[in-house]
């Protein structure tokens, strides 16, 4: 059997608004090829006419910076900025989970540009409506 | 087996597969200890799995369809909920409910509530006020990876949950024979893993036939998927066969992080949005991958070294934090 996924489209995964943010509301048409979002027409671009991408993508190749963080991180983004008293992704706070350092120096909890694509979705409008998304 | 036979709810609404899973995992274990146990679920996954006969008679499980609207899910976890009273009901990852709706139904359950705490959304945490949810429950048991609330006073910690301990997996050889490899066969397995969202299941049918089609010389590359698609491998649970892959390509997701941790597979993945639970934080620079061409130079990597060095050496046992688990969930039950 196989299985029973809602039959609407996902819905376009990009952002709109200036002042206030806030996720696009449409069905999504496609996928940025460089992301791998669901994004809608309206934000939905071509790159030397053959790259499908989302409108965050383009800009980022628009300013010629393609390893630039495609999230607009803000303060509020950092986790801690939430549970300083929880320690909660403090230094060393997952080691006793099995996972393994980074070599790189840096705190492996620092969010980077994926951690931008795990919190592009967040926002009231689909917590706790959007049954599907967890 | 425990001394008394108690009565369990387990609520595990969530999308995917994750959810589900893991009440599985504490489902099994806490049938095995001789409890009943009343599982709901509304994975799009759980009509196709045979749940009830693999947790054994002990176990019910029902299913809400994961198509139903807000309104129509809200009403089959109240009369879940209102059947009759258990001795314990334990939530998965939501202390408000998926759709908000634990928050007035909690207080109808007179019964002892246990949150399995994973990693929340922050933002959600904080918008929502999740803090005073989770201080209607008795017990926090926290599945081996940090969580929001981790510290809290009545939070314990286990290490990760895991369907099944390693006694119970099948060995390398039969493994690869459950997998379709014949025995002359030597090539490594790239088991790609079709569950998560539908786009995702689709990529993932797209990222093997691309696997496939770049290594076939040099491993065996399949798309399992847990319920039957056109052109998948169904196996679940995977977990069972894991000794039998040498790669694993799949997203962050709790259960496919663990499982290729605590089986020593080494893992490529990609983090996947998700609402609540963020995949990127939960894998390493070693196992993340950011893009499609990234995840094919890993995989030869990987691949590159297998041919070199052969088999690499695997645990033969783990820690299934799903017992100690069950042992604290006994002690506040009624």
């Amino acid at each position: 059997m196989s299985p029973s996924f809602p039959s609407a489209t996902p819905q376009c995964q990009e952002t709109s608004g200036f002042l206030f943010s806030h996720p696009c509301e449409r069905g999504s048409t496609t996928q940025c090829m460089r992301c791998q979002r669901a994004i809608c027409l309206l934000h939905m671009r071509t790159l030397d006419g053959a790259e499908t991408v989302c409108v965050t993508c383009a800009r980022a190749a628009d300013n010629g910076d393609e390893n630039r963080d495609p999230s607009d991180t803000s303060d509020e983004d950092d986790p801690s900025y939430y549970y300083e008293d929880y320690g909660y992704y403090g230094r060393d706070a997952w080691r006793g989970s099995g996972a393994s350092s980074s070599s790189s120096g840096n705190d492996r909890n620092d969010f980077t540009e994926a951690d931008g694509e795990s919190v592009r979705r967040e926002d009231d409008a689909s917590f706790e409506e959007d049954l599907g998304g967890s | 087996m425990a001394t008394r036979r108690q009565r369990w709810r387990l609520y595990a609404l969530g999308g995917g597969l994750g959810h589900l899973t893991r009440a599985t995992a504490l489902a099994r274990a806490a049938v095995a200890r001789g409890h009943a146990v009343d599982l709901l679920t509304n994975s799009p996954f759980a009509p196709g799995l045979p749940l009830e006969s693999w947790l054994g008679p002990g176990a019910t499980v029902h299913r809400v369809d994961a198509r139903a609207d807000k309104a129509t899910t809200v009403a089959a976890v109240g009369a879940w909920l209102a059947r009759s009273t258990p001795d314990v009901l334990v939530v998965d990852a939501f202390p408000r409910g998926l759709a908000g709706e634990l928050v007035a139904l909690l207080p109808t359950v007179r019964a002892p509530r246990v949150l399995v705490h994973r990693d929340l959304n922050p933002v959600y945490v904080e918008r929502f006020d999740v803090a005073r949810a989770v201080d209607a429950f008795d017990l926090l048991v926290v599945p081996g990876e940090d969580a929001p609330f981790a510290q809290h006073p009545r939070a314990v910690r286990t290490a990760p949950w895991l369907l099944l301990d390693a006694d119970a997996c099948l060995s390398r050889e039969d493994a690869r024979r459950q997998l379709g490899l014949h025995d002359g066969d030597a090539r490594p397995f790239v088991a790609v893993m079709g569950c998560g969202r539908p786009e995702e299941v689709a990529q993932a049918r797209e990222t093997a036939a691309r696997l496939r089609a770049a290594f076939e010389e040099r491993a065996a590359v399949r798309w399992l998927v847990p319920t039957p698609q056109d052109g998948g491998l169904t196996v679940w649970p995977a977990l069972a066969v894991m000794r039998g892959v040498d790669v694993l390509v799949g997203a962050g997701g709790y259960n496919t992080v663990q499982e290729a941790r605590a089986t020593g597979t080494p893992l490529v993945a990609r983090a996947r949005p998700r609402l609540y639970d963020r995949q990127a934080l939960r894998l390493t620079e070693a196992e993340r991958v950011e893009d499609p061409g990234a995840l094919e130079a890993r995989v030869a990597s990987l691949l590159s070294l297998l041919l070199q060095a052969g088999p690499r050496e695997r645990p033969s046992a783990w820690d299934n934090g799903v017992h100690a688990a069950v042992e604290a969930i006994e002690r506040v039950a009624r």
